[in-house]
């Protein structure tokens, strides 16, 4: 259980961990669209062909690149087999009863589940070289020229960074309760669904109560610091664009640029 | 015959990937039944990695824990008779209390162990008699309770299910000297009269000193003692290079020692120090 990182933050040096956070955030949205963009392999293989160029300079294990996809496999898997049956295009490869595959299934197929994957990637970049307290900072950040409600901005990233900070704490205290209530004989691991999910009272009540008290305290050591929200509230680490940003917004640029360029080019998928 | 036996003892976590870390290495122990044993280590040594064995939370990846005669992990329900006879009590136990009523919360324990009803009722009213929690106390909300009183009641929670051995993780950690002199006493009182074996993880060596019958250290995933408080207490020095105290009495005795004094190094209670005090006037030192 402890080694669930939400977030799944990989402290390092590389360029793209020394991006801003908010041009992170950006471009990688921008990234995302023109993914969702792209009407042919080329277009596509252009967003992938810079994928790779951003996970390699990034010097993120691909290792851990390929765990990042793992969750979603089945998705992709599920996709794919949808495509292969439905799409009816092209020529002919295979028929009985009502299933058909045709070359036109396998193209869109193999065209979905490498447009599904680079999306993951490239969200998971965001997050393999981004802390979550600079990803909620960049969020609100982001969000501050939204003067109306600037100040729920705030109070959302900060909600957002406690929650993130202390889900590693929660498995912590869930695995302490869990252990001193099997101590005590509890059952947790065989019986009924039912049983099982009472079993979870004498863990999930402690954890609750556990929780508010944290909470209470937490928000007492704040305002004993003197936090009231956003207003008139300054930072210590001024986030500043630097060139390497404006690099790597040329970089998405140009990448994207490709993608209309071959978009035109190329009207079919192959 | 020894209560508590362990053979060979290793445990390692995240086997296999480069965390791995070996939290036991080879730990011999044998236990007799009816003693007091304090468990000193410090911080990392393993004590409450090796504590967590001893009731089968958690899994050797070599060697055996035997309790009472019985390797605990044979079978299922080896295991599960070994949840029952060591009962273990984690640090700050009134985070665990979770019921409508204190009564309740103190009879999940025996419940869980298959009693009838009436069985359940007389140990938890044992407990609560051991634990001076009163029978007010045992109708309200455990939640309603005052940080001592919580404390107490999770502690007769573990106690009514009457192990055999008893072992309470920092069981003083956060009380005041008065709360933690009480639960003491209580600890102490509940060995003598049930004669069970008690376990205590502390780091105060004062307590260790008046309560404990045998001293086990441990030290970087290893147990490089287990003597009774005076033998142990008398290697201050070794001690100090684990990183641990001696009480403050044997202090005073060592540094009387140092300057001349023909003085016992392993004066570990006032009492004792007292008398050896009094012994060195006898003998005509001017004091």
């Amino acid at each position: 259980m402890s080694n669930i990182s939400i977030g799944q933050f990989f402290p390092g040096n590389s360029i793209i961990h020394r991006l801003d956070p908010r041009m992170k955030l950006v471009l990688t949205f921008i990234y995302i669209i023109v993914i969702f963009l792209c009407k042919n392999f080329y277009a596509l293989g252009v967003m992938v062909l810079s994928l790779f160029v951003i996970v390699l300079v990034s010097k993120i294990p691909l290792k851990i690149i390929a765990k990042s996809i793992k969750p979603i496999l089945i998705i992709i898997i599920f996709t794919a087999i949808l495509n292969v049956f439905y799409v009816d295009k092209g020529n002919m490869l295979f028929e009985w009863h009502f299933l058909k595959v045709t070359t036109g299934g396998i193209y869109t197929a193999v065209f979905m589940i490498v447009r599904i994957t680079a999306l993951v990637v490239a969200s998971s970049m965001l997050t393999y070289t981004t802390s979550p307290t600079l990803i909620t900072d960049g969020i609100e950040q982001l969000l501050s020229p939204l003067k109306f409600m600037k100040n729920s901005v705030h109070t959302i990233a900060m909600m957002m960074t406690i929650a993130l900070r202390f889900i590693p704490t929660l498995v912590d205290e869930f695995e302490k309760i869990t252990n001193a209530q099997k101590a005590r004989g509890a059952d947790l691991e065989t019986g009924t669904l039912l049983e099982r999910a009472k079993a979870l009272i004498p863990v999930l009540v402690p954890l609750f109560i556990t929780s508010f008290r944290r909470a209470y305290e937490l928000a007492f050591a704040m305002e004993c610091r003197c936090y009231h929200g956003a207003e008139g509230r300054t930072r210590m680490k001024v986030m500043k664009y630097s060139k390497l940003d404006v690099f790597a917004s040329l970089f998405i640029l140009i990448s994207t640029g490709g993608v209309v360029a071959l978009n035109i080019l190329f009207p079919h998928l192959i | 015959m020894s209560i508590l036996k362990t053979d060979n003892l290793t445990f390692k976590y995240s086997v296999g990937t480069p965390f791995e870390v070996t939290a036991l290495d080879s730990v011999n122990l044998e236990i007799e039944e009816g003693e007091l044993v304090a468990v000193i280590g410090h911080t990392g040594s393993g004590k409450s990695t090796l504590i967590q064995h001893f009731n089968g939370l958690l899994k050797p990846t070599s060697g055996k824990v035997i309790v009472d005669g019985q390797d605990i992990w044979e079978s299922k329900a080896t295991l599960k008779e070994a949840r029952f006879k060591v009962g273990l009590c984690f640090q700050y136990p009134e985070y665990q209390l979770f019921e409508e009523t204190a009564f309740k919360d103190i009879a999940f324990g025996p419940k869980n162990m298959g009693l009838s009803e009436k069985e359940v009722e007389e140990r938890v009213l044992r407990a609560a008699e051991f634990t001076g929690v009163t029978s007010e106390m045992l109708d309200k909300s455990p939640f309603d309770l005052s940080g001592g009183e919580k404390r107490r009641v999770a502690i007769a929670g573990v106690m009514a299910m009457e192990p055999k051995i008893l072992i309470l993780d920092e069981p003083t950690s956060g009380l005041d000297p008065k709360g933690r002199d009480q639960i003491l006493h209580l600890i102490r009182n509940y060995k003598n009269e049930t004669g069970s074996t008690v376990m205590i993880v502390s780091h105060s060596m004062e307590d260790v000193a008046r309560y404990a019958t045998k001293v086990l250290v441990v030290n970087k995933s290893k147990i490089v003692s287990y003597d009774t408080p005076p033998k142990t207490f008398s290697r201050a020095e070794e001690l100090e290079s684990y990183g641990l105290d001696v009480p403050e009495i044997t202090k005073v005795f060592l540094e009387l020692k140092k300057r001349g004094l023909p003085v016992r190094t392993d004066v570990y209670t006032l009492e004792f120090g007292l008398n050896e005090l009094k012994r060195l006037r006898e003998e005509g030192f001017k004091l």
